[in-house]
């Protein structure tokens, strides 16, 4: 189909806005990645790059053990939701959304108060004469901030793909000899495959690159690359290292979406990024 | 308790959804290898019934016999009946031969049995070839036999089909018709057959039940429910009727707009007050003098095999259908013969039908702004 001028015309706007706020930021990283100090041409960032090795690793590590967790959390969840009477589900997709309208930072901070030594938990505890145990700090704290903070973002994908489902083909599963667990397996799961996918990448995304969280609940030895990056930065606007990283997990991230994208039929559920 | 050779049976089943009765007291026997269709109108509780017996419902009350056991809280999947649904419910994620072998994967059956069964099904509904298609590029008509062959590679004692042939267009609903008649003498099981299609229960079934508002109106063959229809509901419900007011004065006499005639029905109370049904193709139209009763014609319709006249008779309109041809405005003599009349006694349908003075009652909806037109489709 040949595109008129006026439909040209139409998206023009969303071009240039692309072009301004998506194509002009990658080039500056682009641009800081291959440039040194006085602005020739240099492969020094790229060359510290294996010096991060094991932070990229270990956000990689973090990232997919919080979207697996999240994942576990979030079907069951789905699945009894989408089964409650039609009231019931949109009152509880409120209260998944609640706390998505908070800043990321404020939802983080609240579980300082929870799992600090004066917290929450060493409180309860504290009152059979346990504790306190060293919560905070930990690669367990971190996860917790990272699954905490993503749930929402791989419940309702997954419900709404749950939801979709017309209840004949799980009657037509039973009707055909399958017990509930069958058609889990056989109808359900495949008929959710496009919401799980959406789920995986975008919890998968923002835990990968996720800033603040391992700083506030986690300690030196828990840090993310997202951490790194932002501390490159808060030192120097003009990192070059702190460029070459990004440039690094904007790759990551790439590959993991277009590898995602490979599952799920184009048709719906789309990945929204 | 309860007869052995029935492969099933309700018992006085009762169904309410909030505090709606949509199935009031229904009992109906089914013996093995019968053709049986659900006849009634949209809404009258047909779905709900088969729901009954595929075990995706269970009764408030009654109980449901399989083989002469109770079974009213036995899940579907493990009842010997399978159904294909009223829109199919093909999985969409499947393609044809993994639709088909679903029930037999379920079951653990080996792999060279599931691919011999399939292909035997494929011959059965005349789907060779189609295994690898996605059911999303399938025909309406495909996709109903991929339904049927999803069903019966199961071997049930029962199928159930909930109007598997409304969404196809005419020509290949007769073919279906046939087909599914076929299929069924071949497989040798009972079929359960939903439709609110008349002529389409006539022609397929051994039994038909007519159904309206959650109960059994009449349980009979073809030819009982039409030659013999119970109340004035079943009457004009299966094919047109002319339903008169009568007076049965004694045994094979009754009298219709003053006039006595002759007729083969007895047993009802002297003077009792009847409905009486007569159909359009048994009424012969004569010279005024020579019939019983005399009318004035006022409508004439040509239908290519008869015409099709109302028959204006002290205000009552008959409809009449006839090879002789007569003009609006014809003054006619009626002769109806003895075995021409049946009688009916009276219920709460009396009255509600078989005048030919207005539209059809869909065309009363239609007009009517309180009526509220759900359509069949989604
Ligand atoms: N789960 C339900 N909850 C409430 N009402 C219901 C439910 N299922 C069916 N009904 C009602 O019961 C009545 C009978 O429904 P049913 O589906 O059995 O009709 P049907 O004879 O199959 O009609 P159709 O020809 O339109 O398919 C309808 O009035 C319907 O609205
Ligand atoms: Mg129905």
């Amino acid at each position: 189909m040949k595109k008129s001028f006026l439909s040209k015309l139409i998206n023009a706007p969303y071009i240039l806005w692309s072009a301004i706020f998506i194509v002009v930021p990658l080039i500056i990283v682009a641009y800081f990645t291959f440039t040194n100090k006085n602005g020739s041409f240099s492969l020094e960032n790229i060359y510290e790059i294996p010096d991060y090795t094991g932070i990229f690793l270990r956000s990689i590590i973090y990232a997919l053990v919080a979207t697996a967790i999240t994942l576990v959390v979030s079907y069951p969840f789905a699945y009894f939701m989408s089964r409650t009477k039609v009231r019931t589900q949109s009152m509880m997709i409120m209260l998944v959304m609640l706390p998505m309208w908070m800043n990321l930072l404020i939802r983080t901070y609240s579980w300082t108060t929870i799992l600090e030594k004066t917290g929450l938990i060493n409180s309860f505890f504290g009152l059979f004469g346990l504790g306190p145990y060293n919560l905070i700090g930990t690669s367990g704290a971190v996860i917790v901030g990272m699954v905490y903070n993503y749930l929402p973002y791989m419940i309702l994908p997954i419900y709404t793909s749950m939801s979709k489902i017309d209840k004949s083909y799980i009657e037509a599963a039973k009707d055909l000899g399958s017990s509930s667990f069958d058609s889990l397996k056989r109808v359900i799961l495949p008929l959710t495959l496009p919401g799980i996918i959406s789920g995986i990448t975008m919890v998968f995304v923002p835990s990968v690159s996720t800033f603040y969280i391992a700083d506030k609940l986690g300690s030196t030895k828990t840090l993310m690359i997202g951490d790194v990056i932002q501390k490159k930065f808060d030192i120097d606007v003009y990192s070059g290292i702190g460029a070459s990283l990004s440039l690094v997990l904007m790759v990551i991230i790439l590959i993991c979406i277009v590898f995602m994208n490979r599952f799920s039929d184009s048709e719906d559920g789309g990945i929204i990024v | 308790m309860s007869n052995k050779k029935n492969i099933l049976e309700l018992k006085n089943i009762t169904v309410s959804f909030d505090g709606e009765k949509i199935l009031d007291d229904i009992s109906l026997s089914i013996s093995d290898k019968e053709f049986v269709t659900l006849l009634g109108p949209s809404g009258c509780g047909k779905t709900t019934t088969l729901r009954i017996i595929a075990g995706f419902l269970e009764p408030d009350s009654g109980d449901v016999f399989f083989d002469g056991e109770i079974i009213n809280s036995l899940p579907a999947n493990k009842r010997n009946v399978n159904t294909i649904f009223q829109r199919y419910a093909l999985f969409p994620h499947l393609n044809v031969y993994d639709n088909i072998a679903f029930g037999l994967k379920v079951k653990k059956v080996p792999k060279d049995e599931i691919k011999k069964r399939v292909k035997e099904m494929l011959k059965l509904v005349n789907l060779e070839g189609f295994e690898k298609r996605s059911i999303a590029k399938l025909s309406g008509g495909q996709q109903q036999r991929v339904a049927i062959a999803r069903a019966v590679i199961n071997k049930p004692k029962i199928l159930l089909l909930d109007e598997p042939l409304a969404a196809l267009d005419l020509k290949l609903r007769k073919d279906m018709q046939t087909e599914l008649k076929n299929i069924q003498k071949q497989l040798g099981i009972t079929f359960i057959f939903v439709t609110h299609d008349q002529e389409e229960a006539l022609s397929m079934s051994d039994k038909v039940v007519v159904m309206n508002e959650g109960k059994i109106q009449h349980i009979g063959t073809p030819q009982d429910i039409y030659n013999e229809p119970v109340n004035a509901f079943v009457a004009d419900f299966i094919g047109e009727s002319n339903i008169i007011d009568g007076v049965m004065l004694d045994d094979f006499k009754v009298k219709i707009e003053g006039v006595t005639l002759q007729c083969l029905d007895k047993g009802f109370k002297t003077n009792e007050a009847v409905d009486v049904v007569i159909r359009p193709e048994d009424v012969d139209i004569v010279h005024p003098e020579k019939g019983l009763i005399t009318g004035e014609v006022t409508s004439v319709t040509f239908l290519g095999v008869h015409f099709e006249i109302i028959v204006d008779v002290n205000g009552f309109k008959w409809m009449i259908q006839t090879t002789d041809e007569s003009k609006v405005g014809d003054k006619v003599g009626l002769l109806i013969e003895p075995d021409a009349i049946h009688i009916m006694k009276k219920s709460k349908y009396s009255g509600l039908y078989g005048d030919y003075s207005s539209f059809s009652d869909e065309m009363d909806e239609i007009s009517n702004p309180d009526v509220e037109i759900v359509s069949e489709e989604d």
